[in-house]
């Protein structure tokens, strides 16, 4: 029976076999050497995070030989893959479906506890680390179990197949798919290490803020990461789709989006509890709630849960995510109330208009937005348990609640990043505050010029305008006094991911409020116009290979290079994906589809043309926020040790020095 | 030093009204008039694709909506109804699930009035704490801990 499912099968479930053995002992050793301090065991602990991470890319590598190879006597092969398939989309195909993403979970998550057991290496003397490192042993194993059991990736499939379908043709359409699910997964998964930690400073008692410096670069690391896997995807979705959208508030987007609300908030209110010692369960149930959250959103989203409720029985991942969500949730509460008397934090915030007063109004802010987003999320879910009715909450719903916290959370940020800690006076905040509101009536009035309407989209350029005029405002004074060295460090690459998000802000609502949009019925030797752009069909090919037959119309824009719309039929899906191609611009995009029917004649095509406003700038701010993600990662000036008003921490002095 | 604050005070009064004002002409001003494409994507941006899990028809590339999106642009080209009639002659013809925006009554009305509720409740916890935070004032110190400090600081000139 082990063999039933040949070598690849065979081998792929030792791998994972082994894998949950790793884990277990791993988790036994680093736990029991952590209670009795012993030594010995201790130094057993990097072997088996090595052991695990070796059975994972194992069980990988397995999955990708068959793929590769075609081995359609896997269930999985023969359900995204094909012969047909080129062999970067084969590669990636892997990732496809539920239970190679479950696959490539195991691998990313051994991945970083091989890494986080590497980085404290010469901390393992330390009761904390082995800790930390025994709760990412046992969420691995957990997601070990996960691929042998309920998301079995080896599983035999039936006799007899030959070739299989290959993965959706809208994940063979586009090579960002080779990218978006690795970088997202290396920001989702990341989000284990802060939690592992916060889960052993718990236990230990030590809830001083050395655990947090420690982790906060992984914690930046997985939030880039996150960032960028969102961004990605949206970019995918406008290339791919063909509405011409980024963002549609699907239940998947939401679930990748839940966990970055959070962490973004956490990255915030964490300066409070490094500064002034407080926020200390806020932040804690913040990094549970993020970690909690990207397996309440596995679960939702994978388990068919969300589709509908009565799929829930058809999937058999959905009751395992769930419980262990349910797990997590009852640890960590149990573990926060158990110490709650060490967790209660002295001092007090003296007055609002402060730089910790505008980081609590930040997260009351996040917090709401959240709330928002899972509410729109698992409400039809609600619905349709308590009445049986369906409903649908889309993008109206999620627009009309989410702008206007947008908006505030933009006028945060104008403010927020020149007031000092504790308190700030009128005149401090006048003089500060100066030039930055011109800047914001500048834009306004920029964009009032240039025929802007809607109160929503002017208030965020204007908004956006002065929170820009803060955020260049302390660059600019850094790298005054420091030369380029002020651009590094927590606030100035802070200032520079905060340029990032307003100019994705802006581009948002430009994007968002003023696309418009024409179906022209093109005619060869004919020319169309639209919105000041002339459109002449050049010709309407097709394209034949053995898996697809693609229709493109070759139309030429404003009499210069020819753009190619297309409609591709995948023969053995049946399916028919739109391929939309686009002119890009520095002010707007010009986005072409080709509408269906898919046979069009050959000097005739009808295409839809959308015009979208400052859409290249979403991708130009993402590329913002990474780099000052990155920036934000580097040591900054040097500052002096943080204060530590109830315990004494000397591992986090430690590992200042090991940084 | 009276006269730059006064200046500053001048200055920001400009700021605001110079604001307000170009927020008062820009969102009321004329955007021109809507096209039938315009009103098309607006009217199918509300409705929900019949098929999909929570795709609005102008999103979705699928046949039930574009069903529907054919529907709502011969409705538009007709020029008899108004945008709410054809949402609502729509839902006549397709169902309530067609719909995109939660309704505002019944069970439906809970995911409208859960965030306000919570921001709410948020707001009030914080400024709840805010107020305790000033009556225990951390920053008191003792007269005896400020005259150890300036002792200090005598000793260290």
């Amino acid at each position: 029976m082990f063999f039933a499912s040949g070598i690849n099968g065979a081998l792929g479930r030792a791998f994972l076999l082994v894998g949950i053995i790793g884990s277990l002992f791993g988790a036994i050793a680093a736990i029991t050497s952590a209670r009795q301090r012993d030594q010995a065991v201790a130094k057993l602990v990097p072997r088996f995070a090595i052991l695990v991470f070796a059975a994972s890319l194992g069980a990988f590598a397995v999955m990708e030989r068959a793929m590769i190879t075609r081995d359609f006597s896997l269930e999985y092969v023969q359900k995204v893959g094909s012969y047909s398939t080129p062999a970067a989309y084969n590669f990636a195909a892997v990732w496809s479906a539920l239970e190679g993403s479950i696959l490539m979970w195991v691998l990313i998550l051994a991945g970083y506890t091989l890494g986080v057991t590497y980085w404290l290496r010469k901390k393992m003397d330390d009761v904390l680390s082995r800790y930390a490192l025994g709760v990412m042993f046992i969420v691995s194993m957990f997601f070990f179990l996960l691929s042998f059991g309920p998301a079995n990736p080896f599983a035999a499939g039936p006799e007899g197949v030959l070739d299989g379908p290959g993965p959706n043709p809208l994940l063979q359409n586009h090579l960002l798919v080779m990218f978006h699910p690795p970088l997202l997964y290396l920001g989702y998964v990341g989000m284990t290490v802060p939690f592992a930690f916060a889960i052993a400073a718990l236990i230990t008692g030590r809830l001083g803020e050395g655990w947090l410096l420690a982790t906060r670069r992984w914690t930046l690391f997985a939030w880039g990461f996150l960032t960028i896997g969102i961004i990605l995807g949206s970019w995918w979705s406008y290339e791919v789709l063909g509405w011409s959208g980024v963002w549609a508030w699907d239940p998947v987007e939401n679930a990748s989006f839940l966990p970055w609300i959070t962490a973004t908030a956490y990255i915030h209110s964490v300066l409070v509890q490094e500064r002034r010692g407080m926020l200390r369960v806020w932040n804690l149930s913040l990094l549970v709630a993020t970690f909690s959250l990207t397996i309440l959103g596995t679960f939702l989203t994978r388990s068919g849960v969300v589709n509908s409720v009565h799929a829930f029985s058809q999937s058999a991942i959905g009751p395992w995510l769930l419980a262990f969500f349910a797990v997590i949730i009852i640890v960590s509460v149990g573990l926060i109330g158990w110490r709650g008397d060490r967790l209660h934090s002295p001092g007090s915030i003296d007055s609002p208009l402060s730089r910790e007063g505008a980081f609590l109004a930040n997260n009351v802010l996040f917090a709401v937005f959240a709330f928002v987003v899972l509410l729109g999320t698992v409400f039809p879910l609600v619905v349709e348990a308590l009445q049986s009715r369906t409903i649908v909450v889309g993008e109206p719903f999620f627009d009309q609640l989410t702008i206007p916290i947008g908006i505030t959370m933009l006028t945060i940020m104008a403010i927020a990043p020149v007031l000092p800690w504790r308190k700030a006076s009128q005149e401090l905040l006048s003089k500060r505050l100066f030039w930055p509101a011109w800047s914001g009536v500048l834009a306004l009035a920029g964009s009032v010029w240039v025929g802007a309407t809607g109160l929503a989209p002017l208030l965020t350029f204007g908004l956006g305008g002065f929170a820009a005029g803060s955020a260049l405002r302390q660059v600019v004074l850094a790298t005054r006094r420091q030369g380029l060295r002020g651009l590094v460090g927590r606030a100035n690459g802070g200032m520079i991911v905060h340029l990032g998000v307003i100019i994705i802000s802006v581009a948002l609502a430009a994007s968002n409020s003023f696309t418009h949009s024409q179906e022209l019925n093109l005619e060869a030797g004919k020319v169309a116009s639209f919105s000041g752009h002339t459109f002449e069909l050049v010709d309407v090919v097709e394209e034949k290979t053995d898996r697809a037959t693609a229709v493109k119309a070759l139309v030429k824009i404003d009499g210069g290079k020819a753009y190619a719309p297309a409609i591709t039929k995948y023969v053995l899906q049946g399916m028919n994906v739109g391929t939309p191609s686009v002119k890009t611009g520095l002010a707007y995009d010009v986005y072409l589809t080709l509408e269906p029917p898919v046979r069009q004649d050959e000097n005739k095509a009808r295409i839809k043309v959308f015009i979208k406003p400052l859409l290249l700038w979403l991708w130009i701010g993402g590329g913002l926020m990474a780099l000052g993600t990155v920036l934000a990662a580097f040591p900054g000036r040097r500052r002096r040790n943080p204060t530590s008003p109830t315990s004494e921490d000397d591992f986090a002095a430690d590992l200042l020095v090991m940084l | 030093m009276k006269t730059t604050s006064v200046q500053n005070k001048w200055s920001w009064l400009l700021v605001v009204l110079s604001a307000v004002a170009l927020l008062a002409f820009g969102s009321t001003r004329d955007s021109g008039p809507r096209t039938q494409a315009d009103r098309i994507d607006a009217i199918t941006k509300v409705l929900a694709c019949p098929t999909c899990s929570g795709e609005s028809v102008y999103v979705s590339r699928a046949s039930g909506a574009e069903a529907i999106r054919a529907e709502v642009a011969r409705q538009i080209a007709a020029g008899q109804r108004s945008d709410d009639d054809i949402i609502a002659y729509i839902e006549a013809r397709f169902g309530s699930r067609v719909l995109l925006v939660p309704r505002s009554t019944g069970l439906d009305a809970l995911i409208w009035v859960l965030p306000v509720f919570v921001l709410v409740c948020a707001v009030g916890t914080l400024g709840f704490a805010f107020r305790r935070w000033k009556v225990v004032g951390s920053d008191s110190i003792s007269e005896e801990d400020a005259q150890l400090v300036e002792r200090a600081l005598r000793e260290d000139r």
